[in-house]
Formats: structure tokens, sequence, C-alpha cells
């Protein structure tokens, strides 16, 4: 069965007829092994593909929701249906509805924490005035803005006389709650903390990844904290190292919307004096670019230990670069010539009109792959992942992360071969050059000039 | 250069396709002519054909209750439609792989997958009081999706999960978009290389769910064709195959028809 990952929501779309008999075929035990590790933000099941459903073609997705659940707080539901199917679904569940359902894929990612499009104008109606409320204030949790209406006159009122983003009907909202969920805003990462934070936090966030960002260049952390109902003193500890190993990097970790009722006000100042800066609201930082620009600014100035390109890299450099003309060649059907290879700091002749992506990799071995392409290029080798030519910037640059992200995958394939075991990280895109020669300002790699049917393209290899 | 696949692989693909051997072209022409005996005459030349025959109609899904080994005897119960059916069926096993690597398939599964289409199509075209030889023999060519898919796929099974894991894309698309021509048009041509009959084209291009056609009473049986195929492949042995999502499911296009179809394949 397919499924994807896409802004750290795991989506699987079943096709067809779910009648229990190819349950585990469909999903075997490796599938919901490997999904939970994965640790999404969000799982959801597409129905938009299934004619026919029961009770036993739906088990082995309940189960793995369940799992979900319990391993790691992950939100998950279904989406993608109709009315028939949506209470059809009820009717199963009455009694035991754990999980939510999203009348489409979209609707369910401005319930995702990672989804970047903020502040989404949105009509929400449910006959459940407890489902409204508790949809409003998740939508409001998470920057959009929700206009609830009261009753399904009004709701239909609305619908004629307004103009919304996204309209919210026949949805559910189920155990929603999440651990550390991550996602990228421009410059920063934001992690999301909830409920009560104590030792655990230590096992749930993910320190690693912490790590790659910071040596990928990410200089700026929010926690989001406005669900956080208290802090106890291992928690502040876990926070005040945070802040103290972010230090060298000259990063910043922002705490947003933290209560403090439930917790001891003095934890406040020993992790004001750790750095931690302190919000109420995150559009107090994110709205305010002048901060939101120096919070984040790289600044590899104070940077104690400068990491150089290792030979360990640099032998397996012919994977690096494999996987990369790999993938392109794949895309688009065109053939790689190598121009040029040189070991220096990231040069660029030309900056107008060119965007770029990096992914990082951490494990066995670090580093950071960084793809620059000029518009047109991009645009060719997103074709085969958006389906027809397009002048949307924004598909464009989410595109290109998937194409990174597959550029990634090939990489932990080949290394893998070579017993190299690497994790990759979230993809990155710049919508133009300067703010990716910010980052990787100073830093020695090794750069490869590569041409596709004549069109320049550069990949650079840093840590 | 590393590619998924060119333009170039596929028409080299289609030119190594053999025509039909002279034994089937004369087994084929006398079942037109509705000449059964001559027919399995023609059929009893070919030891392959014959072999095949009789494990295929003798499979439990025929449902006869005493073993045929006779091909004259097997045509005359299947009737002309039917049994042009099989030895299109049989042309097609020709052109799939000894060994399977894109999708867990082998010579039984296959001939099972082919069986289970051709019942059940019987079974539709019972429903919608069909009795045209040359439609009844269309859902033989379907499985050819499946053969050329694993043909021009198979080496590259890595880079299509990888393409995968991040684009929920099928193998129609990337065949579609790399090289401006789909499965179903693999089909037709394969169709028009064994004279298969214009019509068995049209409904194989309709089943795509993708090119719906002008022709209402072709665009109604490419719509069950299609619904059938999905129906089909949501058996667990199939889903175990990775047949399940080859292609996408075009579930608005079958819509109007699905209360008919769970009616005759009575599914509650």
């Amino acid at each position: 069965m397919r499924s994807v990952t896409k802004n750290g929501v795991r989506i699987f779309f079943p096709q067809g007829f779910l009648d229990g008999t190819a349950a585990e075929e469909l999903l075997s035990i490796d599938d919901v092994n490997r999904t939970v590790k994965s640790n999404p933000s969000m799982i959801l099941v597409s129905l938009k593909k299934v004619i026919f459903f029961n009770t036993n073609g739906l088990e082995p997705f309940i189960k793995l929701f369940k799992i979900a659940r319990k391993e790691n707080h992950t939100a998950v539901g279904f989406c993608d249906y109709d009315l028939k199917k949506y209470n059809t679904i009820l009717k199963f569940y009455k009694d035991d509805l754990m999980f939510s359902l999203f009348k489409t894929e979209k609707i369910a990612q401005l319930f995702a924490t990672n989804y970047d499009n903020k502040n989404i104008n949105v009509l929400l109606y449910n006959e459940d005035k407890s489902q409204r409320t508790a949809m409003a204030m998740e939508l409001h949790d998470n920057g959009h803005t929700p206009i609830v209406a009261q009753s399904e006159k009004e709701f239909q009122e609305k619908i004629d006389s307004g103009t919304f983003d996204t309209i919210i009907e026949t949805t559910y909202l189920g155990q929603i709650e999440q651990n550390v969920a991550t996602r990228v805003t421009g410059n920063a990462i934001i992690y999301t903390v909830n409920a009560f934070l104590d030792a655990e936090i230590g096992e749930s966030f993910n320190i690693d990844y912490h790590f790659h960002s910071l040596n990928v260049g990410f200089r700026l952390f929010i926690f989001d904290a406005s669900k956080v109902v208290s802090m106890n003193v291992h928690a502040m500890n876990f926070f005040s190292k945070l802040a103290s190993s972010g230090a060298e990097y000259n990063a910043n970790i922002c705490f947003v919307g933290m209560s403090f009722e439930k917790t001891q006000n003095e934890f406040k100042n020993t992790l004001e004096d750790a750095g931690i800066i302190f919000f109420e609201q995150m559009d107090d930082i994110l709205k305010n670019k002048d901060m939101l620009s120096e919070l984040g600014s790289s600044s590899i100035a104070n940077i104690k230990q400068k990491r150089v390109i290792n030979k360990v890299m640099i032998n397996e450099l012919p994977n690096f670069v494999n996987a990369t003309v790999a993938t392109i060649e794949m895309m688009t059907n065109s053939t790689a010539v190598k121009d040029a290879i040189q070991v220096n700091e990231l040069s660029i002749k030309n900056t107008e009109g060119m965007i770029a992506s990096s992914i990082g990799f951490y494990g066995d071995m670090d580093g950071m792959i960084l793809l620059v392409f000029p518009v047109e290029i991009a645009k060719k080798a997103c074709e085969l992942l958006i389906g027809e030519s397009t002048e949307d910037a924004e598909l464009i640059l989410d595109t290109l992360a998937e194409l990174v992200n597959i550029v990634g995958g090939k990489l932990t394939t080949l290394l893998s071969d070579h017993d190299i075991n690497v994790n990759i990280t979230l993809p990155r895109t710049y919508p133009n050059v300067s703010s990716l020669l910010d980052i990787v300002k100073g830093k020695k790699g090794v750069q490869v000039d590569l041409s596709f049917d004549d069109d320049k393209f550069l990949f650079f290899l840093t840590r | 250069m590393h590619t998924l696949i060119t333009i170039e692989q596929i028409n080299t693909y289609i030119t190594k396709i053999p025509p039909a051997p002279d034994a089937l072209k004369k087994t084929l022409l006398h079942l037109n002519n509705e000449n059964l005996s001559r027919a399995a005459s023609a059929a009893q030349e070919d030891n392959a054909l014959s072999s095949y025959l009789k494990t295929l109609v003798n499979s439990p899904i025929y449902g006869f209750s005493n073993v045929i080994s006779d091909i004259p005897q097997m045509f005359g119960v299947l009737g002309v439609p039917r049994s042009q059916q099989v030895v299109y069926n049989y042309m097609l096993s020709l052109l799939s792989p000894d060994k399977w690597k894109l999708f867990k398939l082998n010579k039984t599964t296959f001939h099972n997958l082919q069986s289970d289409l051709s019942v059940h199509w019987q079974k539709i075209l019972t429903h919608l009081k069909i009795i045209d030889p040359h439609i009844q023999s269309s859902i033989s060519l379907l499985p050819a999706t499946i053969i050329v898919s694993e043909a021009l796929f198979c080496e590259n099974i890595e880079d299509v999960n990888q393409l995968r894991s991040v684009n929920p894309i099928d193998l129609n698309s990337i065949l579609q978009r790399l090289c401006n021509v789909n499965l179903f048009d693999l089909c037709q041509m394969i169709a028009e290389k064994w004279d298969m009959g214009v019509s068995t084209s049209q409904i194989i291009q309709a089943s795509s769910g993708l090119k719906p056609s002008e022709n209402k009473n072709i665009n109604i049986l490419g719509k069950w064709m299609h619904l059938l195929l999905f129906y089909i492949l949501s058996k667990p042995k199939y889903v175990e195959a990775g047949l399940n999502d080859f292609i996408d499911f075009q579930i608005d296009y079958v819509e109007d028809i699905y209360d008919d179809f769970s009616k005759v394949m009575d599914i509650s």
C-alpha cells in the first residue's frame, strides 16, 4: 500500500475494497513498527480511493492508531471521505472513537502541528457543541482563525456570505494531544510540547535531530508550550542543559505561551539565566520580522569548533554525488555531466533566479547536502512529481523538498551498502540563495558543478 | 544515464513482442468462424497451448466437477466466446516473465489472476446480457498492464519505491509523465499487434478510468472492467503481490455502477 510522509504527516493510501480478508497484507507488523518508530506528527489513512470497507477491513489501521497513540501520542485519523463513509465510521465506532475524522487531507493538515501555512481563515460546524469548541481551540492553538457556526442554518448563511480559506464540516476530533512534534518555519524550528513536562522529555525529545539542526545552520528553536500544564525540576534541568549546549552555536531557545500557574516561578528565572527567552504568543516572534531575523540569524563566528569535511566523507563522496545525480537524471530523463569539483567554500557566480534546498544527515557520519538550482531546472526536475509545468513558487519549493527527500533516501541506501548508517533530517528549502550563503559562510566543503542538458546545477557537501 | 524509463525502452519492448504463433492464429480464426472442432484441432498442434488449457480449465475457479482433458470437449463445454477468451489468456501468458521481480507473482498466481478476471467478467456480461466474443475476450488483455509494468520497471524497483515514498504516484502516471504514453496505450499496441479487434482496445482504454469512451456502451463496459480489476486486486493474494496500487483506482468513474456491481458480486 502506498504511503508517504509529507510535512511530518504520514499518510496511507489504501484503495479498492477493504473487507478484512487482505488486512494482514495491507499493513504488516513491519509497516506498523516502521511507522511508529519514525514518530510522525500525525498518521492519516486516506479513504479517497476506497469504495467499500467494513470493520474488519479498517481493523489493521485502528491497531496502528492505537499503538501510535500509546507509544508516541501521535494524532491519528481517517481522511478524504464522503458523508456516507463518515456516518458509517461513526456508526462502527460510536463507543470507541479514539481517532479523528478529517473530511479532507487539507483539513487534517490544519490540525497538524507541522503545518507551515498558518493563519488560515476557517469556518467550522459540528452539531456537537463540545466538538465545535475542541476544534476551534485546536485550530487557534495551531495559529489559524476559526469562525464557529452555532447552528446548521448559521453555517449555511456564513458559507453563502463569507469568504473562508477552508470550510470544516463532517469532521470529528478524537484524541489529538501530541508529543514533541517538530516543524520548520523559515529559519526557525518549532517544537510543540504538551501537558506535563517531566523526566520523560529526555526520552521523547530527539536530541540527535536537534543537534544536527544546529549543524545544518538553524539558530532559533521555539518551544510552543501553550498546552503545557506544568513542568517539574527534571524537565527544567533538561531545558537548561539544552540551552547551554546550544550556546556555542549562538543558538536561541524560546518558550512561547508557557503558563507558570502550576509551575514554580523560580524555574522561569533559572531558565532565563540559562538563556531561554519567554514570549506570550507565537506571533510575538514570528510576526516581528526584525526579531525573527536577529534571533535566527546565522552567526558562525561564535562556534567554538569549526567542523570540517573529513576523510570518511571524501571517501564516500561518489555515493553522495551519485545519489544526487541519479535522482535528478531519473526525474528529468536527462544526462548529467560533472563540470568541476573543488574543495572550498560555496561559490555561486550568479545568485539571481536561483533556489536551493538542503538536507542533513546524521548517524555514523554527519553533514549536509546543498543543492542549488536555477528555478527553471528545479521546475523541470519537479515536473514528474507535480504532473505538469507550474509557475507556483510555493509548490515548486514544496516539491523540491520532496526531491531532496528522494536524494536523502537514495543516499541512505547507498551508504548502508557500505555499512554506514545515517538518518536524514527534514529538508529545508530556500526561495533565494542569500540565506543559504549565510548558513555556509566560512564552511569548507566539496562543490560539484553539474550540467543537465547544458543547464547548470550545483551540489555542495559540507559539515 | 540513470533513468526510470524512456520512450526508446518502450519502443524496444513493443517491437520485441512476438506475433501470435501460427497454431494460435489458426485456433482463433476457427473460433471466430465458430468452428469449434477445427479450432480444437489447431489448438492441439501446440503442446504448450494444450497443456495451458487443461490446467486453466480444470482450476477450481471454473468449477467443473470432472476433469476435462480432451481439447475438443473443453472447447465444447466452454463455448466459442469463452474458448476465445482462454486462448487470448494463453497468448498473454506467453508475454509474462519466467521470474517476477516487481510484483510477487509466479506462473500459478498469474494464471489465477487471469482466471479470476475472466470468470467474474463473465458474471458481469451475463448480468448485462451481452454475448459478444470480442467483448468477452477483451478481459484477457487487462493483465497486460501488469506484464508491461513488470517489464518496464523491474530493473528500477528501488528508484520507484524511493519516488513513491515521497509522492503517492502510480506507475501509470510515472509512465505518462516521463514518456507521454501510459500502460493502457501499450495494451492497445499489443491488441493491435495481435489483431484482437477494435472493441477490445476501446474497452481496455476506457477501463483505465482516465479516458472515458465517447461510445456509451463501451464506456459502461470500461467502468465495469475498472471496478472488477480493483475488486480482484483487493484480494489478499494480489495485495500481497503488490498489485493493489500499481495503478490508480478512479473511484468517481465507477460510482454510478457500484450498487449494481455489489449485487452481481454479492458484496454486503
